[in-house]
């Protein structure tokens, strides 16, 4: 049985679109903060990590979805 | 109370009673049972302040705070009511495991290091600090409201499942059940407080963890592969997002606004026992990696841990229906009906201890919570208004004394959910309506100095009176933001409805704030934009982020040394990057400790006596180091 676009992808977008949005204005106010600092390195590896992240679940839920449609 | 009994399936109860017929059985029960008091008892030692009763002295390893907080935030209605979901709607039913990431950058950057650096003792703290101490007692009476709530979950959803086990050979009714199990979990927490919280979390979450795993390699062994299982499930069950808007029972956008916006930021940011989890770390990048670790390993495998049992349940009623007859399977009781086809009777009282287990560490923390809101915001307080001077160890008889009433409350609120139906709609309702105002006050908080006491107070109760509102008229005020999900007129938009509790109390806590004169307060380190007067207010002079080295020393105690202090020679002192007031962190050198022996201090002078790290009488005890273990020594910041 095909599944519809709207089944399958639209959670997806909506998850990573609305989702994407918080995650990277609270990206945008943490690096305009004094919490971050650019010359401390931990704070940068921090900032790597967090966006690692990010992609890690796009990519689990990413391949989750073409997984099940296989 | 016998209704919950008595709702259960035939086929359920003869699984649930089969198994208590087993020696066996009671024998990793009662064991279970046992081993989590002797934690209670053993790390009671380490209480010798209400530091170390609520935070564990802030010594901790991230590794051993993220199992405790995976057994955390695994509770023993998880594995039921994921199950449930699981059997109903497939692999979806883990969304609410898989969405925790977009708030992170937030929590590790503003929220944690403002509770860790100012010292922020709970949650209301915090809004006394920030604002005054009218939102304080808001903040103070819903915490409270929530807490005893979803410790009553806790309670009653363990009765529920350990009744038709217990019921034909003990004879025990529901509440009998909730007390033994209260009675157990209030023992260890009153007198073992929050380390022996987090090392029976560590026990927990490793129990959990493995028995969901345990379950599902039995599960797809049962189906003949992971194939096998794979293709029994519909085309539907395999996508890990739920429909987009079309089921107002369960829908993916209204899940994403009540799960992965109110319900992580509820989870990280108002969580009082979280919280002090990460209070308990030896420091803030210990407790961020705890976070980070959580939430992309550790809460994935959670996720395939508390969900198996109903995607295996579903493959197997597809495959062999004449086993697990779909017609005859209640949802919520999919977890015991696969358990009980999957194990021996032996193998079902593992199960049985790993849902306990899932109970007793979520119980333990907020019970634990509980005390520290009670004692910090409530008892301290009063003391102090009353002018009565008071010292730490009366306050930690009290933290002890509210636990102990923490638990007896907690089985009074279990009885009241015991009336909803399905405990994961009460659970959902609990998150909507008490944490929106909560979370919106925190976050303006945090992220916007403009946001009055006045704006915060206009949160609490008008936000409130808005989601109070939205019950009654779900048409008019939550349809707006309904996404195109159908109103179902029994249960109106209860996964929505989570946004417009969002809306209505984020808009009036800025147009309240806006309406109201600019406050003049000293907010520094209380917000995002000064966390570095946060380093600066935690260490009591300016920061120093030299890196230095790890030393191995001997250590000795020298009764001159002011309290709270140590001292090193001139070539460690060197070695350290240090200076007179650096902070530094002092460890027994095992690891595998993760820290329990160990105490943070501050560099008082230098010494001429060597290899040797001499340590004020109180450092020394705050520590627990044993004579002749070498100690680890490392300047923080």
């Amino acid at each position: 049985m095909e599944l519809p676009f709207d089944r399958v992808w639209l959670p997806y977008l909506y998850l990573y679109g609305v989702g994407g949005l918080i995650f990277f204005g609270g990206l945008f106010i943490v690096l305009k903060s004094t919490s971050f600092q650019a010359s401390r390195p931990e704070d940068r590896r921090w900032i790597r990590v967090l966006l690692f992240g990010f992609f890690w679940y796009a990519s689990l839920h990413g391949i989750g979805i073409l997984a099940a449609i296989a | 109370m016998q209704e919950s009994a008595e709702s259960l399936s035939a086929q359920a109860m003869d699984a649930a009673a089969a198994a208590g017929s087993s020696p066996i059985f009671w024998v990793i029960v009662i064991g279970y049972f046992a081993l989590v008091l002797g934690f209670g008892s053993y790390f009671a030692r380490f209480n010798k302040s209400t530091s170390d009763f609520f935070f564990g002295g802030r010594r901790f390893s991230w590794w051993l705070i993220t199992m405790s907080i995976v057994a955390t935030g695994v509770g023993s209605h998880s594995f039921l009511k994921y199950s449930a979901k699981a059997w109903e709607h497939g692999v979806s039913g883990t969304m609410a495991y898989m969405n925790d990431w977009f708030f992170m950058p937030l929590f590790m950057f503003g929220w944690l290091p403002i509770i860790y650096f100012m010292k922020v003792r709970s949650i209301p703290e915090y809004f006394e600090r920030r604002f005054n101490p009218l939102v304080r007692r808001l903040a103070t009476i819903a915490l409270l409201v929530y807490m005893l709530g979803y410790i009553g979950i806790g309670f009653a959803t363990m009765a529920k499942t350990l009744l038709p086990i217990m019921a034909p050979h003990l004879g025990w009714d529901l509440m009998t059940i909730t007390w033994v199990v209260a009675i157990v979990a209030g023992v260890y927490i009153t007198f073992g407080g929050q380390t022996a919280v987090i090392f029976t979390d560590l026990l927990q979450g490793f129990i959990l963890l493995l028995a969901g795993m345990i379950l599902f390699v039995l599960g797809l062994n049962y189906l003949g592969g992971f194939d096998a299982f794979w293709n029994a499930l519909p085309a539907d069950f395999k996508l890990p997002l739920a429909n987009y808007n079309d089921d107002p029972g369960f829908n993916f956008v209204g899940i994403f606004w009540q799960d992965a916006v109110a319900g992580s930021v509820g989870f990280l940011f108002m969580n009082q026992g979280l919280i002090m989890r990460f209070m308990a770390c030896r420091s803030v990048n210990d407790g961020r990696k705890a976070a980070a670790f959580n939430v992309l390993f550790a809460l994935p495998l959670s996720a395939v841990a508390v969900t198996c049992a109903g995607l295996i349940g579903r493959a197997i009623a597809t495959t062999r229906p004449d086993i697990l007859d779909p017609e005859t399977v209640k949802a919520d009781e999919v977890f015991v009906r696969v358990t009980a086809i999957l194990s021996t009777k032996a193998g079902f009282g593992f199960f049985v201890a790993a849902v306990t287990a899932a109970l007793m560490s979520t119980v333990d923390t907020l019970i634990n919570a509980v005390a520290a809101v009670g004692i910090n915001d409530v008892y301290r307080p009063y003391r102090e208004a009353k002018g009565k001077e008071t010292d730490d160890r009366h306050y930690l008889r009290a933290a002890m004394w509210i636990s102990a009433g923490a638990t007896v409350a907690g089985v009074g609120s279990a009885w009241a959910f015991n009336q909803f139906d399905s405990l994961y709609e009460a659970h959902g309702w609990f998150h909507s309506t008490l944490t929106p105002p909560l979370v919106a006050a925190i976050f303006l908080g945090i992220f916007w100095p403009r946001f009055t006491a006045k704006g915060a107070v206009a949160t609490f109760v008008l936000g409130s009176a808005f989601i109070v509102f939205g019950r009654f008229f779900p048409g008019l005020l939550i349809a707006p933001f309904d996404h195109g999900i159908p109103m179902d007129d029994e249960a109106p938009y209860k996964y929505i409805g989570a946004l417009y509790n969002l809306v209505a109390c984020f808009s009036i806590g800025i147009v309240v704030s806006l309406l109201t004169r600019r406050e003049v307060k000293d907010i520094r380190g209380l917000t995002i934009w000064t966390g570095e007067d946060a380093r600066h207010f935690f260490k009591g002079s300016a920061p120093d982020d030299r890196p230095g080295l790890k030393l191995h020393l001997r250590w000795q105690v020298n009764p001159a040394l002011a309290e709270g202090t140590v001292q090193v020679d001139a070539e460690a002192l060197e070695g350290l990057a240090g200076s007179e007031g650096a902070m530094v962190y002092l460890c027994d050198r095992r690891k595998w400790l993760g820290g329990l022996r160990s105490t943070h201090a501050v560099l008082q002078g230098v010494h001429a006596h060597g290899e040797v790290v001499h340590l004020s009488p109180d450092v020394a005890d705050a520590g627990h180091f044993l004579v002749g273990q070498e100690i680890v020594v490392e300047k923080e910041f």
